[in-house]
């Protein structure tokens, strides 16, 4: 498969400030992201991930390296005509209705009447705003700005789909909304590029991850090397059975009400409580083993470099 | 082109909401309304107070209005970050900076029409004639005004609206008070001084090129030759306005 | 696959750049030619416009002083302009603002006045007429009115300068011959303090010419008697000579007049009229000498010119 985006050794350095101090911002940042993949794109603040996006779409110009979008130049027309981006914390031209506001982004790409018109009222029920097309952008609210901002990014039916934080400031509901149509975007074979604060959305959906920190690329690869399967530890939630009993066999016993909650690091241990627990004739509520999440990583990653 | 003609639709969308637009309409209308209680004052003919204040009106009105509008025409697309996804579509800086300045061209030839109306109108109460000569004044008033608008966008690709308004009006200033170089050069001696004083002369605008008040108002004839020249004159300067105003925004980081 | 490296956009600016060159030629060849197109001007438009010195001022908000210096820098451009054959209509409009706009301003009334008396040269002889109708002489003269104009505004606004009056003086003394303004003149600026000591001498002679022999002859006796120096003694020594040759002769020529009323034919020589009784002796010129006459014609004159003593 070809790749969709290949960023090759980007740098750059911004001059700021009365008396010009340089800052090196990217200092070297090489990933790619495979066609029809979703690709999750983290790193602290500052590490250099919308000043990478937005050199990805040609509003910075690198000082050094190589972007290739679908093997072209990204600065190219053909590369802009496949592409779409929201960025965060969008804001549109408040004048304009939701209809209005794709009727002219519409018109940058192109598209005739008819075709326009049926994307418009597709795009708007995709994104829940049906309701909502002759409402100026002034009065949208943050989310709604959000649904409208997507709205936008897909108006071209594009091949590769750049997110700048797209779940930020969404309610638990509009969030999984979003990761429902990040996924299905995924189904229709389209690639999907964004960076995101949640890990736990990334971990849901994304098929390779990179983490930038300080202007590198530090650590890149599928998702599942990346988080082992290793157990870290074993919650068990036991009722019925004194917590004096478990002294000894685990660590972190504590108890509410009638429930004991224990934390058991070794896995032989597991067994162990179990069997005890059987003895007493008490019931086990709950045993789930706790793997290494991508935040452990990234906390490993960015505090320990 | 399309594309130039949409950013030239959502900039005249946006421009005509703009308060200040109808504020200084409605000071130009009552100024050109007021000349005729001025003239009344005056003795002997009184169609000229007439005439002058209103052709004045619309110059100087017209000129406010292409720079308060146009210095914040940019800066807004750049400091609200609508511009982040304007430009990551496939649309060309240059593309923006054209369609910026049609927009507001637009915007201001339907203002200027409008002045222009009240003013016809107010000088046939007087005559009880449609005075077509004045629309050969008001036609090359729309020519400058069209100039400071690509100055005003120029300076607001990359500078706050209020330095930016600065710079305008100066530019103003310096195309109305180019005879007092000319006037200057023409009492120095001749040499290296002098051959630059005269380079800088005919480099920086001579905004009478486009002033034929006096003429129109005391119906002098205008020599044919004129029209032309001064015509072509501001396309090219407007023309090297702009590209200059696409060079500097194709170089910008948007950070 | 559609490539566009970045020197593709290094070849979009090098055609934007001379685009920018070649619009930049262009706008400055039109305006090279069309500096060269002429276009009427209306007589006084470029000034017709300008209000009162009164008005400016506040117009100005507190820089009436640079306003005046640069209105006077314009107005000496625009009167050097020999082209503008209507310049001076206006003068003393003009010079009025910058009085008004700085009345303690020096430069302009003198200069001011010095333009309005060439220009009334210049009218007069001028080819074609610039006074447009008005007659010449009448043009010449409005032009006179304006710089004394100027320069009674120059003694209003500044009276410990003596200047002013000095150069009307002047003017109305040279130029127009008009004694008696020329004594008005010269009479109020010699009592400025600081004024030189020949206005004085220029007051009294501009009494003599205007007829006043007495006043005349009081004030340069006046100032043969305070002269701080041998050379102004013998000026007004000189003076002395001449008024009171007037003075003596005119006496004689009446007492002739009235002998010939008598006698219907001339004296045959001076000691006739004290004979007939007309004068009771014959006066003797400063020097003592007699005054010569003529049978012929009736004449008496002074027996050498007051200068040749």
């Amino acid at each position: 498969m070809a790749d969709a985006i290949r960023i090759d050794s980007l740098k750059k350095s911004f001059r700021l400030g009365f008396i010009p101090k340089t800052r090196e911002i990217l200092k070297g940042i090489s990933l790619s992201v495979r066609e029809g993949e979703i690709f999750g794109y983290l790193g602290p603040n500052g590490a250099g991930k919308t000043t990478t996006i937005k050199c990805l779409l040609g509003l910075i110009f690198p000082d050094a390296g190589t972007i290739e979008v679908f093997g072209q130049s990204h600065l190219s027309a053909r590369a802009r005509q496949s592409l779409g981006f929201l960025p965060e914390n969008p804001y549109f031209y408040d004048y304009l209705t939701a209809a209005e506001f794709l009727a002219f982004t519409a018109d940058l790409f192109g598209l005739d009447r008819p075709e326009r018109d049926e994307r418009i009222a597709r795009l708007l029920k995709l994104v829940g705003l049906e309701r909502a097309a002759s409402l100026r952008l002034r009065k949208f609210s943050r989310g709604m700005l959000q649904r409208v901002g997507l709205a936008q990014a897909l108006i071209n039916d594009p091949k590769l789909v750049i997110l700048d934080e797209p779940l930020g400031g969404m309610d638990p509901l509009g969030r999984k909304e979003i990761r429902d149509i990040i996924l299905r975007f995924k189904d229709e074979g389209k690639t999907v590029f964004f960076t995101s604060h949640i890990l736990q959305d990334i971990e849901m959906i994304c098929d390779h991850v990179a983490i930038v920190v300080g202007g590198r690329v530090v650590k890149q690869g599928p998702l599942q090397d990346l988080v082992s399967e290793r157990v870290l530890f074993t919650e068990v939630t036991v009722l019925g059975v004194a917590p004096e009993a478990f002294r000894g066999l685990g660590e972190g016993v504590s108890a509410r009400g009638d429930r004991v909650f224990l934390r058991i690091l070794e896995e032989t241990r597991v067994e162990e409580v179990l069997a005890l627990v059987r003895e007493r004739r008490g019931r086990v509520v709950s045993l789930s083993p706790r793997t290494e999440t991508l935040e452990d990583i990234f906390v490993e990653t960015v505090t320990g470099k | 082109m399309k594309r130039v003609w949409a950013i030239a639709g959502i900039t005249f969308k946006e421009a005509k909401r703009d308060r200040i637009l109808y504020l200084l309409f409605f000071f130009a209308a009552l100024a050109i309304i007021a000349s005729r209680v001025l003239a009344i004052l005056t003795v002997g003919d009184r169609v000229k107070i007439i005439k002058d204040v209103g052709l004045a009106s619309i110059q100087v009105f017209g000129v406010l209005m292409a720079v308060l509008i146009g210095t914040s025409l940019v800066y807004k697309e750049i400091d609200k970050k609508t511009i982040f996804t304007l430009l990551s579509k496939p649309l060309r800086r240059a593309e923006f900076i054209l369609g910026k300045f049609l927009g507001l061209a637009l915007t201001l030839l339907v203002m200027t029409a409008g002045m222009s109306l009240i003013f016809l109108a107010v000088v046939y109460l007087h005559t009880f004639r449609i005075e077509w000569t004045m629309l050969i004044a008001i036609a090359y008033i729309v020519l400058e005004v069209l100039l400071i608008t690509a100055v005003a966008i120029l300076f607001s690709s990359f500078s706050t609206p209020i330095l930016s308004s600065i710079f305008s009006l100066a530019f103003y200033l310096i195309g109305h008070l180019s005879w007092g170089l000319e006037v200057l050069i023409k009492k120095m001696k001749a040499g290296a001084g002098r051959a630059a004083a005269q380079a800088l002369y005919t480099f920086l605008p001579d905004l009478e090129n486009f002033n034929f008040k006096t003429e129109v108002v005391h119906g002098l004839p205008i020599p044919a030759g004129i029209y032309l020249s001064s015509f072509l004159y501001g396309v090219f300067y407007t023309a090297f306005i702009l590209g200059l105003a696409i060079l500097i925004f194709r170089r910008r980081d948007f950070i | 696959m559609e490539r566009r490296p970045a020197a593709a956009r290094g070849s979009a600016t090098f055609l934007l750049v001379l685009i920018l060159l070649g619009t930049c030629a262009s706008f400055m060849a039109l305006k090279t030619r069309t500096d060269t197109i002429v276009r009427k001007k209306v007589p006084g438009s470029s000034i017709i416009y300008i209000p009162s010195g009164k008005f400016l001022r506040y117009a100005t908000f507190g820089y009436s002083s640079l306003a005046a210096d640069l209105i006077y820098l314009w107005a000496i451009q625009y009167y050097s302009t020999p082209t503008i054959d209507d310049r001076f209509d206006h003068l003393d409009h003009v010079f009025s603002i910058i009085n008004e706009l700085d009345p303690r301003y020096q430069d302009p009334y003198e200069v001011g006045a010095m333009i309005a008396v060439d220009g009334a040269r210049e009218v007069v002889s001028a080819v074609p007429d610039l006074s447009r109708g008005r007659g010449r002489a009448e043009y010449a003269r409005s032009l006179f009115q304006a710089a004394f104009a100027i320069l009674d505004r120059g003694a209003a606004n500044n009276p410990d300068q003596w200047i002013y009056l000095f150069d009307a003086g002047h003017i109305a003394m040279m130029s127009l011959k008009d004694f008696d303004l020329a004594e008005k003149y010269f009479g109020q600026c010699m009592k400025i303090p600081g004024a030189p000591d020949f206005t004085r001498r220029l007051y009294a002679n501009a009494l003599y010419k205007r007829g006043d022999l007495e006043t005349s002859w009081r004030t340069w006796l006046d100032i043969y008697n305070t002269a701080p120096d041998e050379r102004t003694k013998r000026i007004a020594s000189n003076h002395l000579y001449q008024v009171k040759s007037a003075i003596d002769t005119g006496r004689l020529k009446e007492a002739v007049g009235k002998f010939r009323e008598r006698y219907h034919r001339l004296p045959g020589e001076l000691a006739d009229l004290v004979r007939a009784g007309l004068v009771d002796k014959l006066p003797k010129d400063l020097d003592g000498g007699d005054y010569v006459y003529d049978p012929e014609t009736g004449d008496v004159k002074a027996a050498t010119s007051p200068w040749k003593r």
